[in-house]
C-alpha cells in the first residue's frame, strides 16, 4: 500500500481527488468498475466524467454489499459535504452502535474506492449522480424512510405560514422566511430543545409521528385535519407537500430515530451457519464416488445418442419428449437430466450435427475426451460447469416472449451465473474443511453482498443460481455432503481457509483504500484456470476407483464387476451381457439374446470362451460354458442372404460347368448348394448371359411354374376409350323430327299469316334466306351506307329460328345493329346468327 | 474404503462373500434388506420399502441402516440413497393402531398432515369411526386387518401395538429327547415370539415344522394350523405327537373328509376356501375356538380368500412358515400386512453349510427331440406345445438311464402329465401316485418307500407339497407347471432332507432342447441358481453314452 503524493489543498472535485489517488489505488477502482476503461479514458477529467455517468454509477451501487450502500445512503440524507462523524452519527446512531464504528471505515473505503464518494473526512461527498439516485424524493422512496429536509418540504410555502409554523414552535420570528426555515431546520435538529418541544405533544400526535418514523414518511390528510394533526402541523413536524399530503421532515425523523438513517445497519455481513460437519476424507470420497457417478452419466449420455441423438428443435433446443426419455434412459429425473445434457454441451462434448435433418450428436472432442483419466475428464466437466453462462436450472420455465425454454435451446445465458457458482464456491471454500453450510445461510450472504436487484427483470436470480449451484456442485463431485471437496477447492484456486480481509488502516482521504478481496473471490483467468483444473485433476485421480481388469462370473449366469472396468472389457462385456445393475459395481447378465449378439458382431465361441477365462477371477460355470456352446451351435445354422435371381438344374456336372466357364464371370454367380446357383443379376441379364453361352434356360414364375416366353408387347394399363365430342346436336329421332316438323309448320303458318305492311313477307314462303357469310356481311354494309331495308334469317340463343325485316344501322364487331321492322324497335344482332340476307323485293 | 459392500444405485446391495468382513455384513444388512441372489462369489440384497419397514417394526432405525451402509460399503454410499432410506424409514410409524380405554382400537398420529391424507383417502374412509381428537380416529376392531393392509398401500405403513389376545391356555411341550431344536430354529422361533407375528423362511427341509411346534410350545395355547392338503396335515399330526406332549386325541383334522375341532386343529386351504352358493361354509372355523396361535404352512401359497380372513384375525398371533417369500402373483406386501414382517431367514447355502440339508448335486439333462417330434412340435397348436415337448419319448430313455445309475437308491420320478407318468411307471416297473390314488394307498405307498420296499416311485404334482420323504436320495423330474419357480423349489426341497449316511443329493431335471420346455425350465431353475444351486447342463448322449 503506497502513500499517495502529498497534497496541501483538499480536492475539489472528484477529478481532482483521482488526480491525488495512486496508481495501486486507481488500479483498484478500474478493476472494481472495470466499465470505466471501455475505452480508455484520455484523462482523469474524463475519468471522472465517465465515473459520475448514470449507467457506470448505477451499476456501481448494484455491486455493493449490503452496509456500504447503507453508508451510501446515509450520505445521500446528510447534508453536503458531510463530514465523518455526521455519517458515523447517521450510521450507528446517537448511543453508538460499536460494530457500525469497527465497520463504517471499510464501508465508507469501497466507496472512496470505488470513486462513488470523495473529499476528506471532514469534506465527504457522494457523487452527484449517486446522491440523486439515492436521496429521497417523492418518486423515489429511499430505503432509509426517511422525507425531505424542512428547508426542501418548506420551498412552495408562503412566508407567511412559515412565520406562524415558527411562532407555533415556540422561536421568534425573523425578518425573511429563509433564515425562518433554518431556524427550524437547527430546532430540530437540537436533540434537548426538540424533546422539549415533543414532550408538550398531545399523546394522539405523539402515535401520529410514530407512524410515520420508519417511513414511508407520508401521509393522508383531509382538507380539514384533526386536532392531533393540527398540532404537528401549526408546528412544522409534519409539513404539507401536496393538497391532503402531508411529509414527516428528514430532521424530525432523525430526531424520533435516536439519529440513525436505517432501522437496521448490518455492518458484518451474516456468518454461514454449518449444517453438518463431516471428516474431510468423507467429503472427498463422498465428491469422488459422485465425480464418478458424473463421468458415467455424461458418457452414458453419449453412448445412448451415439447413433444419432434426438432431433433439433425447429427453434432450437431438445424437445420436452426426448428430454423426458434422456431422463428415464440415465434414471433420473428431468431438470437433472437437463442438467447433465447442458453440463455435456457446456464441455463441448455435443452438438447439434448441423445436417439438412439436424440431429445432436456427440462431437470429435467426446472421443478425444474419452481417452484422457477420468480425472482430467472430471475436471474438463467441472470447468466447463464453473464458466458456463448456459444455466439448465431455468430450463422447463419461459422466457418474455412465454415460450418454454428447452434445454440445449436459446435463451438459457444467464451472465450472472459464472460470479454467482464461483461465489458459492468461494464462501464454501471459506468454512473449515467438511463443514456443508446450510443453503439459507449461503443465500443470507449472497443477499447481503449483492443487496439491489440485478438487471435481470426476474426477481430473485442470483438466489436460485446460488441453489442450483449447490446441487449441481454436489451431483458433479465438487462438494460431498455439502462441503467443498479438496478436488473442488483446488479447482477454484483457492489455497485452504484463509483469514478474514484486513481491516484498512484508517479514515481519512489520503489513505488510498485499497483492500483488494481476497483471491478466491475473483473468477480466474483462463490460464489460472487451466492450472486449477489440473491440480483438482490430480487431486481427484487418487479418490477415483482404479478400472479393473476382472470380474466375477457366476453359475447364475451373471457376472458382476465389483468396480470400473477398463474400457475394452466394459465395451465387449456391453456386447455379450445385459447390464443388470449399475453403481459402484455392475452387474451384467448373459441371456441366450445377448450371446447371440456377441456371436453376430463377429466373435466365434472359442473367443467368448478365451475371453471370459482371461477375465474372470473364477473358473468359468459349467451353465455359462454351455450357454455359449448352446447358443454357437445353433447360431448361423440359417443363412439368410439376397439374390435377385437364381438357376436351378438338377443336373450337378451341369452347374460345374456353368461355374467353370468364363463367361460366366460377369454374372457373379455364387453356388448355394449342389443344384442351386444364386446371383445378384438380374433375371433377365442371367437368362441372356446363360444363353449366351450356348445354353438354354427356361425361366420360373415366383410360383415355381416355367414361364412361357414371347414377343414382347408392350401394353397399358386399363384404359376407357376417348368419349366422342360432337360438333352439333346428335341426330334426332323420329319422334323429336316430328314434334319439330309440327312446331315449325305452325311457326310457319304464323309467319305467311297477314301482318304489317313493311313486314313483307319474302318470296319463297317460309324458308329462311341463306347467304354466305362474306355475302351476308357485304349486303349488310352496302344497306348500312344506302340505307335499305333487309330480310335476314336469324337463329336466336336457343336455337329458334326466325325471318326479320331490319334496317341496318351500323356493322361492326362481328354485330349489326338495325333497326328491326319485326319488332318495331332498335336491335343488335350478332353477325353469326344471320343465316342469310336478301334485299326485299320491291313491291 | 475396503468393505465387501457395494451399493448401486437401484438400491441393490451386493455383497462379496468371499471378504473376510462378509459376515459382520451380512448381520448387519439382513435386517433391512432382502436377500435376492445368493450365488457362489456375490450375493445380492435388495433394498425395499418393505424391507426398510420390517426393520424398523424390528426396532431397528434409520441410523442403524445408514451406519451399516456406510460402514462396509467400498465405495461411497450415494447421499441421495441415503437420504432416501431415511425418509422412507420415517413413514413407518407416524400412524399407530392401539388400543384406547375407552375407544376400542384407534387409529394415533404423531403426524397430523399424515393423518389428514390417509383420513382422506377413498379406501380408508370406510374403515375408521369417529374422529376422537385431531390425532386420533377410531378403527373398527374388524377392520384391523384392512387398515393395515390399505395403510401399507398407501405408503404410510401402520405400527401395531394393539396387542393379542392370548387365546384358550392349552398345555405344550416339546418332548427333547434324542434330539433338539437347531440353533436357527431357536433363533426362528425366539424372533417370532418377539416380534408378535411374523413369517419365518427356512428352506425345504430345514425343519419348518419343528419351528411351527416350538412355537406352539411357546404360546401353550389352542392352535389353528393351515396346510395346504390333507397329507401335509397327516404329517403335521404326526410330527406334533411325536415332537410334542400333544396326543392323538388333542390334534383334530378339519379336511374334506374329517371335521374334528380340538384344542389344536389341522385345517387344510382348500376346505377353507370351499364356497357354496357364494359362501364360505366352514369360516365358522376361525371362530370355533379362541385361538391364541395362527400358523400358516407355505405362506407363500396362502390362497387370496385366506388373506381376507387372516385379515379379521390380526388380534390373534400368526406365525407364517415358508422356502420362499417370492409369490408367483407379487402379494409379498400382503403377507406383510396381514400375517407380518419376515422375523427370521436363513440362506440356503448356509444351512446346508450346518449340515443340517443335504448338499445337492442338480443337474440339467437336455434331449434332442427326433427329427418326425420336431415336425410334430412345429405345428403343434400353442397351448399343446408344452405337453408335446415335455412328453417326448426321449425323456422316457433318460430316466430309466438315471434310474439304472442309481439303482439301489430311493428315486422319486416327479412329472406333469398323467400318461407319461404311467408310461414311466410302466417301462419302471414303479407304484404311480397321483390325483386319483386314493389317501390309504398314498399313504401305504409312502410308508413302503420309507421302509425302502420300493425303491421307485413315481409322483405327479399331488406330492409337491410337504409329503415327508426322508430316504429320497435321486429326484428325476421329467415335467412340471410351466415355468413355476416354487414348485421348482418344493421339488428340489424333496432331496435336501438330510440323509442318514451323509449321501448327496441328486436333482434331475429332464428337459426337450429348444423347445419351451427349456424355457420354462430357465425360469424354474433361476431361484435356486439364484439360492447358490447351480445347476450343471449335459446332454443327454453324454448320459446315454455314460450308462
Amino acid at each position: 500500500m503506497g502513500r499517495m503524493s502529498h497534497q496541501a489543498t483538499p480536492p475539489r472535485s472528484l477529478a481532482e481527488a483521482l488526480r491525488a489517488r495512486d496508481d495501486a489505488s486507481l488500479g483498484a477502482l478500474l478493476r472494481a468498475r472495470p466499465d470505466l476503461i471501455t475505452p480508455v479514458p484520455t484523462d482523469l477529467t474524463q475519468l471522472a466524467t465517465r465515473a459520475g455517468t448514470r449507467a457506470s454509477v448505477v451499476r456501481a451501487l448494484e455491486r455493493l454489499d449490503r452496509f456500504a450502500l447503507q453508508t451510501a445512503e446515509a450520505l445521500a440524507v446528510a447534508a453536503e459535504p458531510a463530514s465523518y462523524q455526521v455519517l458515523l452519527g447517521l450510521m450507528a446512531g446517537d448511543e453508538g452502535d460499536p460494530a457500525v464504528t469497527a465497520a463504517l471505515p471499510r464501508a465508507l473505503g469501497t466507496l472512496r474506492e470505488q470513486a462513488l464518494v470523495w473529499g476528506a473526512d471532514d469534506r465527504l461527498r457522494l457523487v452527484r449522480t449517486a446522491r440523486e439516485l439515492l436521496a429521497p424524493s417523492s418518486q423515489h422512496p429511499s430505503p432509509t424512510g426517511l422525507g425531505p429536509t424542512v428547508q426542501e418540504a418548506t420551498a412552495g410555502m408562503s412566508p407567511g405560514r412559515v412565520q406562524e409554523i415558527v411562532a407555533t414552535a415556540g422561536l421568534a420570528s425573523t425578518h425573511d422566511a429563509v433564515s425562518a426555515v433554518a431556524r427550524l431546520t437547527k430546532l430540530f435538529g437540537d436533540r434537548k430543545r426538540m424533546a422539549k418541544l415533543l414532550a408538550g405533544a398531545p399523546a394522539e400526535s405523539r402515535e401520529v409521528l410514530d407512524r410515520l418514523v420508519w417511513g414511508p414518511p407520508y401521509g393522508q390528510v383531509t382538507a380539514d385535519p384533526a386536532a392531533r394533526l393540527r398540532w404537528l402541523l401549526d408546528r412544522g413536524l409534519l409539513l404539507p407537500t401536496a393538497p391532503g399530503t402531508v411529509v414527516l421532515p428528514r430532521e424530525v425523523a432523525l430526531h424520533l430515530r435516536g439519529g440513525r438513517a436505517h432501522r437496521t445497519t448490518e455492518p458484518l455481513p451474516p456468518p454461514l451457519e454449518a449444517a453438518a460437519a463431516h471428516r474431510p476424507q468423507v467429503v472427498d470420497a463422498t465428491a469422488a464416488g459422485q465425480a464418478y457417478t458424473a463421468l458415467a452419466t455424461v458418457e452414458e449420455l453419449l453412448k445412448d445418442w451415439d447413433e444419432g441423438g434426438p432431433a433439433v428443435l425447429r427453434a432450437g433446443g431438445l424437445s420436452v419428449r426426448d428430454l423426458k426419455r434422456t431422463a428415464v434412459a440415465l434414471d433420473v429425473s428431468e431438470p437433472v437430466a437437463a442438467f447433465w445434457v447442458e453440463l455435456a454441451y457446456a464441455a463441448g462434448l455435443l452438438a447439434s450435427d448441423g445436417e439438412a435433418d439436424e440431429r445432436y450428436a456427440a462431437t470429435p472432442d467426446h472421443d478425444e475426451w474419452l481417452e484422457q483419466p477420468a480425472a482430467e475428464r472430471w475436471s474438463r466437466l467441472a470447468q466447463a460447469w464453473l464458466t458456463a453462462t448456459r444455466t439448465s436450472g431455468v430450463v422447463g420455465g419461459r422466457d418474455a416472449k412465454d415460450r418454454t425454454l428447452s434445454a440445449l435451446g436459446p435463451g438459457l445465458d444467464r451472465s450472472a451465473a459464472p460470479e454467482v457458482r464461483h461465489r458459492v464456491l468461494s464462501l464454501l471454500a471459506g468454512l473449515p474443511e467438511g463443514t456443508s453450510p446450510s443453503a439459507e445461510s449461503v443465500l443470507a450472504r449472497l443477499g447481503w453482498e449483492r443487496p439491489l436487484r440485478g438487471p435481470q427483470p426476474d426477481e430473485g436470480l442470483r438466489a436460485r443460481i446460488a441453489r442450483w449451484t449447490l446441487s449441481e456442485a454436489e451431483l458433479l463431485g465438487v462438494t460431498g455432503r455439502g462441503a467443498l471437496s479438496t478436488q473442488g477447492r483446488a479447482l477454484l484456486g483457492a489455497p485452504a481457509p484463509k483469514a478474514p480481509a484486513p481491516e484498512p488502516e484508517g479514515p481519512g482521504d489520503k489513505l488510498p483504500v485499497h483492500h483488494h478481496a481476497p483471491p478466491a473471490a475473483e473468477p480466474l483467468s483462463p490460464a489460472e484456470q487451466a492450472t486449477a483444473a489440473a491440480a483438482a485433476a490430480r487431486v481427484l485421480a487418487p479418490l477415483l476407483p482404479e478400472p479393473l481388469d476382472h470380474v466375477l462370473l457366476q453359475a447364475d449366469l451373471t457376472a458382476v464387476a465389483p468396480g470400473p472396468l477398463k474400457r475394452p472389457l466394459a465395451e465387449m462385456l456391453d456386447v455379450l451381457a445385459e447390464v443388470e445393475s449399475k453403481g459402484g459395481a455392475t452387474v451384467y447378465r448373459f441371456t441366450p439374446g445377448s450371446v447371440r449378439r456377441a456371436l453376430d458382431s463377429g466373435r466365434a465361441a472359442s473367443d467368448l470362451h478365451a475371453f471370459l477365462a482371461e477375465h474372470s477371477r473364477t473358473p468359468v460355470p459349467q451353465p455359462l460354458a454351455y450357454l455359449i456352446d448352446d447358443v454357437a451351435r445353433r447360431h448361423g445354422h440359417l443363412r439368410v442372404g439376397a439374390a435377385s435371381a437364381y438357376v436351378r438344374c438338377d443336373d450337378d456336372a451341369l452347374l460345374n460347368e456353368i461355374m467353370a466357364d468364363k463367361r460366366a464371370a460377369g454374372l457373379r454367380l455364387r453356388r448355394l448348394a449342389p443344384t442351386v446357383l444364386a446371383t445378384q443379376a438380374d433375371p433377365a441379364t442371367l437368362l441372356d448371359g446363360l444363353r449366351a453361352m450356348g445354353l438354354a434356360p427356361a425361366a420360373e414364375s415366383a410360383e415355381g411354374d416355367v414361364l412361357i416366353t414371347r414377343a414382347h408387347a408392350h401394353r397399358t394399363p386399363p384404359r376407357t376409350p376417348p368419349e366422342p365430342v360432337p360438333d352439333g346436336p346428335p341426330v334426332p329421332d323420329a319422334t323429336l323430327l316430328t314434334a319439330a316438323i309440327r312446331a315449325i309448320r305452325a311457326g310457319d303458318l304464323a309467319s305467311t299469316a297477314p301482318r304489317k305492311p313493311t313486314a313483307t313477307a319474302p318470296a319463297t314462303g317460309g324458308e329462311l334466306p341463306r347467304t354466305s357469310s362474306a355475302e351476308t356481311l357485304a349486303t349488310m354494309q352496302a344497306a348500312v351506307l344506302t340505307g335499305e331495308t333487309l330480310w335476314i334469317g336469324y337463329v336466336n340463343a336457343e336455337g329458334a329460328a326466325s325471318q326479320r325485316v331490319i334496317a341496318p344501322i351500323r356493322v361492326e364487331g362481328g354485330f349489326v345493329t338495325a333497326y328491326d321492322h319485326t319488332a318495331d324497335e332498335v336491335r343488335t344482332y350478332p353477325l353469326h346468327r344471320v343465316t342469310g340476307v336478301a334485299e326485299l323485293a320491291d313491291d | 474404503m475396503n468393505g465387501p459392500l457395494i451399493v448401486q444405485s437401484d438400491k441393490t446391495l451386493l455383497l462379496e462373500v468371499d471378504h473376510e468382513r462378509a459376515d459382520d455384513c451380512r448381520r448387519s444388512i439382513a435386517p433391512f434388506a432382502e436377500l435376492e441372489r445368493a450365488p457362489e462369489h456375490i450375493h445380492t440384497y435388495r433394498v425395499t420399502p418393505l424391507g426398510l419397514w420390517n426393520a424398523r417394526a424390528a426396532g431397528h432405525d434409520a441410523e442403524q441402516v445408514v451406519d451399516a451402509l456406510v460402514e462396509y460399503s467400498r465405495y461411497p454410499v450415494p447421499h441421495a440413497l441415503l437420504v432416501d432410506i431415511a425418509e422412507t424409514m420415517d413413514r413407518y410409524g407416524r400412524l399407530t393402531l392401539s388400543k384406547h380405554p375407552a375407544h376400542g382400537l384407534v387409529l394415533t398420529s404423531t403426524d397430523r398432515p399424515v393423518l389428514e391424507e390417509v383420513l382422506r383417502s377413498k379406501r380408508i374412509a370406510p374403515l375408521v369411526g369417529n374422529r376422537i381428537d385431531p390425532d386420533t380416529v377410531a378403527v373398527h376392531p374388524s377392520e384391523r386387518g384392512q387398515i393395515k393392509q390399505t395403510l401399507l398401500k398407501l405408503g404410510w405403513p401402520a405400527e401395531d401395538l394393539a396387542g393379542y389376545v392370548d387365546g384358550e391356555a392349552h398345555p405344550i411341550e416339546l418332548h427333547e429327547d434324542g434330539w433338539a431344536l437347531r440353533p436357527y430354529q431357536k433363533q426362528a422361533v425366539e424372533n417370532f415370539w418377539h416380534g408378535g407375528s411374523g413369517v419365518v423362511v427356512l428352506p425345504c427341509g430345514a425343519g419348518k415344522t419343528l419351528v411351527g411346534a416350538g412355537s406352539m410350545a411357546q404360546a401353550k395355547s389352542t392352535t389353528l394350523i393351515l396346510v395346504t392338503n390333507t397329507v401335509s396335515a397327516r404329517q403335521w399330526k404326526h410330527e406334533l405327537v411325536k415332537r410334542t406332549s400333544l396326543t392323538e386325541e388333542e390334534i383334530g383334522e378339519y379336511s374334506g373328509t374329517k371335521k374334528e375341532i380340538r384344542p389344536v386343529t389341522i385345517a387344510t386351504y382348500q376346505v377353507l376356501t370351499t364356497r357354496r352358493k357364494g359362501v364360505y361354509p366352514h369360516l365358522e372355523l376361525f371362530d370355533s375356538r379362541d385361538w391364541g396361535l395362527i400358523l400358516y404352512d407355505e405362506v407363500h401359497l396362502l390362497p387370496a380368500p385366506v388373506f381376507k380372513f387372516t385379515a379379521d384375525l390380526q388380534a390373534r398371533r400368526r406365525l407364517g412358515l415358508t422356502a420362499t417369500l417370492v409369490r408367483e402373483d407379487g402379494r409379498e406386501s400382503d403377507v406383510f400386512s396381514l400375517i407380518g414382517p419376515k422375523r427370521f431367514d436363513a440362506p440356503w447355502k448356509e444351512i446346508e453349510a450346518q449340515g443340517y440339508i443335504a448338499p445337492a448335486d442338480c443337474v440339467e439333462v437336455r434331449v434332442n427331440l427326433t427329427d418326425s417330434e420336431r415336425l410334430a412340435y412345429a405345428t403343434a397348436e400353442t397351448e399343446e406345445k408344452y405337453r408335446f415337448c415335455a412328453t417326448t419319448a426321449t425323456k422316457r430313455k433318460v430316466t430309466e438311464a438315471i434310474v439304472r445309475r442309481f439303482a439301489g437308491q430311493q428315486i422319486l420320478v416327479i412329472g406333469q402329465y398323467i400318461d407319461q407318468l404311467d408310461e414311466l411307471g410302466e417301462h419302471l416297473d414303479a407304484p404311480v401316485i397321483k390325483g386319483g390314488t386314493s389317501n390309504a394307498q398314498r399313504e401305504k405307498l409312502f410308508e413302503a418307500f420309507r421302509q425302502g420296499e420300493i425303491s421307485v416311485l413315481v409322483v405327479s404334482k399331488v406330492a409337491n407339497f410337504s409329503i415327508d420323504l426322508p430316504e429320497a436320495t435321486v429326484a428325476i423330474q421329467v415335467s412340471g407347471t410351466f415355468g413355476s419357480r416354487q414348485e421348482e423349489a418344493q421339488r428340489l426341497g424333496r432331496v435336501l432332507r438330510p440323509k442318514a449316511d451323509g449321501h448327496q443329493a441328486h436333482f434331475y431335471s429332464v428337459v426337450a432342447r429348444d423347445t419351451i420346455d427349456q424355457d420354462f425350465a430357465a425360469h424354474r431353475q433361476r431361484f435356486l441358481a439364484e439360492q447358490g444351486y447351480a445347476y450343471r447342463i449335459v446332454d443327454a448322449d453324454e448320459l446315454l453314452a455314460e450308462s
